[in-house]
């Protein structure tokens, strides 16, 4: 028998959240309101994981999500609130509850940890973060980041900790069945964290056929060989926004920013949204296809 | 050329602290914003003074040219028009660190007599009161763009004596004290706020005020302020904007995103 040339990587959105076990550390991918993998989230918190640590640059209403839900305990990142509209409710909850603990870094410091993770080396140096409390206060790491003198220069330079977290978790427009991934518009730090990650779980709007990734071979940013499983998740950014896909429906972030203030109206959310549903599709069609499809980029916009 | 200014009554303080902004921007600066009242400054720049001047979004936007008011800076609208949309390695690491950033905005929960600045924390490290965003690219900005300017808002509670937390470095504790940390940017220029304009004393690196803005008295502004204030013997009036600006202005944000119309 001939093998077939091109492996099939697919599995659904419940066999790759079920591949995550409690206490697992996550590369957590998109940026701000950009490709954030929050259909990944909903199924975390419908499959009750717990204890995750969770390694990003700057997320949003996604990581609420998890904080709310008591998914994840720990995190390492340089931001986070619901930009243009506040503070994110459920994590400033879950910090005066003591349930979350948050290991602060810059950007640029996360991103090059992620960077250092897929070169394999232990740490990386950078000149962010001098003279300052993210230099001095640290949270749960025995270390956080180290100055050193340059042996060469002699100039001062910090050393953060590189990160190889169990997965990855990136959610990109376009991927075919051999995991070779194209993404539209800004890749935030999603290049060097997909490629730190020890097993690596992308979800993307469309699956594509390979030949067609072939014919275009310079937009491919995350190549087959780093990725171990792909999964077919339309609309599994929304409410936030892919590039050249579709906007954010900022009147249901808005809802949800209202709503969570309270306890009990995150519960209320996550009931009728999240736990309430049975999978991703159940929650789109909740949302309903008319509401979707008005948030359709619309040509020469990629949005 | 002869500037013709708007009248006061013409204008809202945020309009004037957005074209305040737009002013700290060079023609041919690369220009490193966030979103809020930074982005509206400098989309006013690169319609009058400096059209040559490069917009750079840390999420990997460069050289946007957005139509439409963004929301985030990840936001799909300043991919309209731009050069290149890259990620954080290259706008944070290869065009920042590499040392191309002429200069950075910022916005600030509280902020210190040096320009320090904290947008982490309020209250205590191990009991705090509100967990504010975080650094983002913040400390990065601060730390190595040539120089930053700070937008925010006059209250006691944020022009204080001592920052609950240090997120991003200003002149931290005085004259030589960025060098010796090992810092690349030479610090703050100028802090706008709605009552006023401050800029650094050169020997002292101490916060001054250097403007006040139409309608505001220095005893306003110093009962507002928890900090020493440098206080020269003559403080002018803050350049008003020309109804050109406003008109701009008015045409970047239409639907008051950022600056709500009503007066």
């Amino acid at each position: 028998m001939v093998e077939a040339s091109v492996e099939d990587k697919r599995i659904t959105l419940k066999e790759a959240v079920k591949l995550v076990p409690d206490g697992s550390h996550l590369f957590w991918g998109g940026f701000g309101f950009q490709r954030p993998p929050m259909a990944f989230a909903h199924e975390l918190v419908r499959q009750n994981k717990r204890n995750l640590t969770i390694y990003t640059c700057g997320s949003e209403m996604d990581i609420d999500i998890l904080s709310g839900a008591r998914v994840a305990s720990r995190y390492e990142l340089a931001f986070y609130a619901i930009e243009g509209i506040g503070l994110v409710p459920n994590i400033q909850r879950r910090i005066r509850e003591g349930a979350i603990e948050i290991e602060d870094y810059s950007n640029l410091a996360m991103a090059l940890r992620f960077l250092g993770g897929a070169l394999g080396v232990p740490f990386m140096p950078l000149k962010s973060m001098l003279g300052t409390d993210l230099l001095a206060k640290k949270r749960f790491r025995s270390k956080k980041a180290e100055v050193i003198e340059c042996p060469f220069t002699g100039e001062k330079v910090v050393l953060v900790p590189s990160v190889r977290p169990d997965f990855s978790i990136v959610h990109a427009p376009r991927v075919d069945r051999e995991g070779n991934v194209q993404i539209d518009g800004i890749k935030g730090e999603d290049v060097e964290g997909a490629r730190a990650g020890k097993k690596v779980i992308v979800l993307a709007e469309e699956i594509v056929d390979t030949e067609f990734i072939r014919s275009q071979p310079d937009q491919t940013v995350i190549p087959n060989i780093y990725v171990t499983h792909v999964v077919e998740c339309p609309w599994g950014s929304y409410p936030m926004m892919v590039y050249n896909y579709y906007d954010y429906d900022m009147e249901h972030v808005r809802m949800y920013y209202d709503q969570c203030k309270t306890e009990e109206g995150w519960q209320k959310y996550c009931e009728e949204y999240i736990t309430g549903v049975n999978d991703h599709v159940e929650f789109l069609q909740k949302i309903g296809i008319e509401r979707l499809m008005k948030l359709r980029a619309k040509k020469p916009f990629p949005y | 050329m002869t500037k013709r200014c708007a009248k006061p009554e013409e204008f809202t303080t945020l309009e004037l602290m957005a074209v305040c902004g737009s002013r700290q921007i060079k023609n041919g600066d690369v220009v490193f914003i966030g979103t809020g009242l930074p982005l509206i400054a400098a989309m006013l720049a690169k319609k009058t003074h400096a059209p040559r001047a490069k917009i750079v979004y840390e999420a990997g936007f460069i050289d946007s040219n957005a139509k439409d008011i963004a929301l985030s800076i990840a936001d799909s609208r300043l991919g309209y028009r731009a050069s290149a949309a890259i990620g954080l390695i290259e706008t944070l690491g290869l065009m920042l660190q590499g040392g191309h950033v002429d200069v950075g905005f910022v916005g600030a929960a509280q902020i210190d007599e040096y320009g320090n600045i904290n947008t982490t924390y309020i209250g205590s490290f191990e009991h705090p009161t509100v967990r504010l965003p975080g650094s983002g690219g913040g400390n990065d900005i601060i730390s190595s763009a040539k120089r930053f300017v700070v937008i925010m808002m006059h209250e006691k509670r944020k022009m204080v004596k001592k920052l609950d937390y240090l997120t991003s470095p200003g002149f931290l504790d005085g004259p030589g004290a960025r060098e010796k940390a090992g810092l690349m940017g030479n610090g703050p220029s100028l802090v706008v706020t709605n009552l006023c304009q401050m800029d650094f004393d050169p020997d002292t690196k101490r916060i001054r005020l250097a403007t006040v803005h139409p309608g505001v008295s220095v005893q306003q502004v110093l009962e507002n302020t928890g900090f020493d204030l440098i206080v020269p013997k003559n403080v002018q009036t803050t350049e008003l904007p020309t109804p050109e600006e406003l008109t701009l202005l008015r045409a970047i944000d239409p639907g008051g995103i950022y600056i709500p119309r009503a007066k």
